[in-house]
């Protein structure tokens, strides 16, 4: 047997396997429970084991589910029937829990889809999920804490498989929502300093701000498709091969808001012979009168800012730097490798209708890539090791932005996977570094490790290397196929944006280059700091030093996706892989793609060319050796002189990370805050507390004190009252009948 | 045969002279035989309508009238009794404790 048939025979077959995807997620889930629970009684080592186990079973189980979506029978490809008629999706699994809930015409299922987008994610999930696992064992040895530790850290791999594994926006919100909780428990992790329970607080609004503009995204998702659903004609779907009836079924059975139900939508919107186009104005309803373009482009900038929230991007960056208060690895998992990536993930996922759009995709490009130069400028002048690997996340997560809002999201894809190796890598060897110099964060108080801790060194060294993009690594490669894609797609009425976003894209190379050489320089090369803590670091032991191993191999041979391997076609081995899932935007062999169905984006398939790999090498290399003359030489030599005016300038701006937080401080708390004040004081202590509240209170008894008097005691009296009222009514009654 | 509004005018007239005596006596045990003067009224009334109907329950609603009529007077003339011993008096005037 070959290896291309070995690939395509999994172990098990998908049929029975699809019966038990949900124990992917129900593992680390019950994990967490164990832990949390029993945590305390079980021990230490008990807890360690179950953690463990329960993300290597979820591993097991992901690697059998990977390889079941390449399984074919006789050459058929294993693939999920289209509810909505139309091809099947080809390459996936899909389990179908029931309904979840439904109210009137709109229900959400719990359906679990793996395919190969959502697979390669399960196995970076679950793959260096239990790198870090095993990682904490040792990290957090002397902490008490450690059965919490456990407990949220496997709900965070729950809740992310949630998120990756949902087959409607509904259970991808709920991964989103549970990944942004356990983030928050392990920010604040150790609460009894104020400073670290404020970050996690600061990540937990700061998020909630961006799902704020994602639920909203999803109602108007909702109304667009009741809007399609009921204006759409037969001629709409045909391209599709289905029919409006069988599209209606499929809404009454799956729910609108399926990934599967969208993208037979979105192929059937540019389609120029129906009924309905971009441009139609829908016909009824609350958006009645706006266009099907126009409410997408306004759905999709709000899953930006949902984005936005949940991956560190502008304007709502701030918390990811701050969030590194958690432990370590914490931030290496869920802060570089995982939950910042999950708004890559959302484009991804919905492709299909974001290159419907050039303006949303141009925004989502624009924010990607000033957030990736803003990051990029500030980690130049940070001192502490993890802060400048916080801002170089928010800088590559720019990157993949970028990649995504010009439509080449299998080099996006690819980044995500790369970055989720080596920034990984960093995090493990920075946390592996502060392990053995009592836990010592600035890089300025380090210095000469490389012979102290040999296995950190090297590990951290290749991280670097790919990170900052030296050519056989896999960063080079990932961040070189989004290069090309921004220079080479074109968005219909905005091209000026690739060429621009190209060059800017050069500038964060360099200055990657730069901060990651300086990084690694300061820490590891030179004389050891006289101001350290320790005098002799000390190496780590084989739970933490084995996963950085682990991570520097994946690193390095990552870079195999890059290539263009395949026999029968030129693509990148990713790119061909991924193609299942990005066909019905990108368009793929017999297949044209909405994108250029809709005339929204020229997409290019070239391969990048040795000129284009020689400038983005001479710009890395440029960086790097501008770091290495300045760190290594310049400064040494100059010790005790101070350094010149404009250089100093730059420092501070950029080590205050250029008043970004001082500016929302302005703009946005201190306004939030003085309406706060003005709501507490007037509308609440003063309306609600004293005239509602206290009022009804002193009016009652002012009425009662008066009323008093009528109670004389005299039986006599009330007999009269009682008299006068019977005659009264008797009157009354009298008077009515006359 | 005596018309009906004969005893409705009675009726009326005993009524009156009950409420009158409730509202203007001082003695107590005066004061319930004025009650039971106003009861015995309220009898007189159904009892009529009985007759001009020519069933019985207006018998019925008597009946029942005059059993509360004396479960009542149990009850009242056991309190006053008790008031009596408590304060040596059965002027209701005297007895103005339950005000503001």
């Amino acid at each position: 047997m070959d290896f291309q048939s070995l690939l395509k025979t999994a172990p098990i077959h998908p049929d029975v396997l699809q019966q038990s995807l949900w124990m992917i997620i129900a593992l680390p889930l019950l994990g967490a429970f164990v832990c949390g629970v029993f945590g305390r009684m079980m021990g230490r080592a008990n807890v360690h084991l179950v953690a463990c186990s329960a993300v290597a079973g979820s591993f097991i189980l992901s690697v059998l589910a990977f390889w079941a979506t390449s399984h074919a029978d006789a050459g058929v490809p294993t693939s999920v029937a289209n509810a909505f008629g139309g091809a099947p999706s080809r390459y996936a699994l899909w389990q179908d829990l029931g309904t979840w809930f439904s109210a009137g015409d709109f229900r959400v299922n719990f359906g679990l889809l793996v395919d190969h987008l959502s697979g390669t994610l399960l196995l970076v999930i679950t793959g260096v999920g239990f790198l870090i696992h095993l990682y904490s064992t040792s990290y957090m040895e002397h902490d008490d804490g450690y059965w919490r530790y456990f407990a949220y850290l496997n709900l965070f791999v729950a809740m992310m498989l949630t998120l990756v594994m949902g087959d409607n926006l509904v259970l991808l919100f709920v991964g989103w929502e549970g990944v942004g909780m356990a983030s928050y428990l392990l920010i604040g992790f150790w609460y009894t300093d104020a400073a670290k329970a404020w970050a996690g607080r600061k990540a937990f609004i700061t998020n909630r701000i961006g799902d704020f503009g994602f639920l909203i995204a999803s109602f108007l998702v909702v109304l667009l498709v009741g809007a399609f659903v009921k204006q759409a004609n037969d001629a709409d779907l045909q391209p599709v091969a289905s029919t409006s009836a069988r599209y209606s079924a499929g809404l009454e059975q799956r729910g609108p808001l399926t990934f599967q139900g969208l993208e037979t939508m979105a192929r059937a919107l540019p389609d120029a012979s129906g009924a309905v186009k971009l441009d139609t104005p829908i016909s009824s309803g609350p958006l009645e009168g706006r266009t099907y373009g126009g409410v997408l482009t306004v759905a999709l900038l709000l899953f930006l800012l949902g984005a936005a929230g949940k991956s560190a991007q502008l304007p709502l960056y701030v918390w990811l730097p701050d969030a590194m208060a958690g432990p370590t690895p914490v931030s290496a998992l869920i802060h570089a490798a995982t939950m910042v990536t999950a708004g890559v993930y959302l484009f991804c996922r919905m492709s299909f209708l974001l290159v419907m759009s050039p303006t949303a995709m141009a925004t989502v490009a624009i924010i990607g890539a000033a957030t990736s130069l803003l990051a990029a400028l500030i980690a130049f002048a940070q001192d502490d090791i993890k802060k400048v690997l916080a801002y170089s996340t928010v800088s590559q997560l720019g990157i993949m932005f970028m990649g995504v809002g010009m439509g080449i999201f299998w080099a996006a894809t690819l980044h995500l996977v790369t970055h989720a190796f080596f920034k990984a890598c960093l995090f493990l060897g920075a946390g592996s570094v502060m392990h053995g110099n009592g836990d010592e964060t600035d890089i300025k108080k380090l210095g000469g490790l490389r012979k102290e801790m040999p296995w950190t060194w090297v590990t951290f060294l290749i991280a670097t290397l790919a990170i900052t993009g030296i050519v056989p690594l896999s960063g080079f490669f990932s961040k070189d196929a989004i290069y090309h894609g921004v220079h080479h797609n074109h968005l219909h009425g905005l091209e000026w944006v690739s060429g621009f976003l190209y060059y800017v894209g050069l500038v964060i190379a360099a200055c990657t280059a730069f901060y990651m050489s300086r990084l690694y320089l300061l820490t590891f090369e030179g004389q050891r700091s006289p101001k350290a803590k320790v005098a002799h670091a000390h190496e780590s032991a084989w739970p933490m030093t084995l996963p950085l191993v682990i991570l520097a191999v994946l690193s390095v041979a990552a870079s195999v996706y890059a290539f263009p391997l395949l026999a029968n076609s030129k693509q990148a081995l990713m790119e061909n892989f991924l193609s299942p899932v990005f066909s019905a935007a990108v368009g793929s062999r017999g297949d044209a793609g909405i994108a250029k169905a809709a005339g929204t984006v020229a997409l290019d398939t070239s391969l990048p060319s040795l000129g284009s790999y020689a400038m983005a090498w001479a710009t890395v290399v440029a960086g790097g050796l501008l770091a290495a003359f300045l760190y290594m030489r310049f400064f040494p030599a100059q010790a005790g002189v101070p350094a010149p005016g404009f250089a100093r300038l730059i420092r501070r701006t950029a080590q205050n990370k250029f008043y970004v937080d001082e500016l929302y401080e302005f703009l946005i708390i201190r306004p939030v805050k003085f309406l706060s004040f003005v709501l507490f004081r007037v509308v609440d202590a003063f309306l609600i507390d004293t005239v509602v509240v206290r009022g009804t209170a002193w009016v009652t008894a002012r009425v009662g004190s008066a009323l008093r008097y009528v109670q004389t005691g005299d039986t006599q009296a009330y007999a009269a009252v009682m008299a006068l009222a019977l005659l009264g009514g008797v009157l009354y009654a009298i008077l009515k009948v006359l | 045969m005596v018309p009906i509004s004969y005893y409705l005018f009675l009726a009326a007239a005993l009524f009156c002279m009950g409420m009158f005596g409730v509202l203007v006596r001082r003695n107590a045990l005066v004061v319930f035989m004025c009650v039971e003067l106003m009861l015995n009224a309220a009898n007189l009334t159904f009892l009529a309508f009985a007759r001009m109907r020519g069933d019985s329950i207006g018998h019925v609603s008597a009946v029942f009238v005059i059993a509360v009529a004396a479960a009542e007077a149990a009850v009242g003339l056991a309190i006053v009794i008790a008031v009596f011993r408590s304060r040596g008096s059965v002027n209701i005037e005297d007895i103005k404790t339950m005000k503001h």
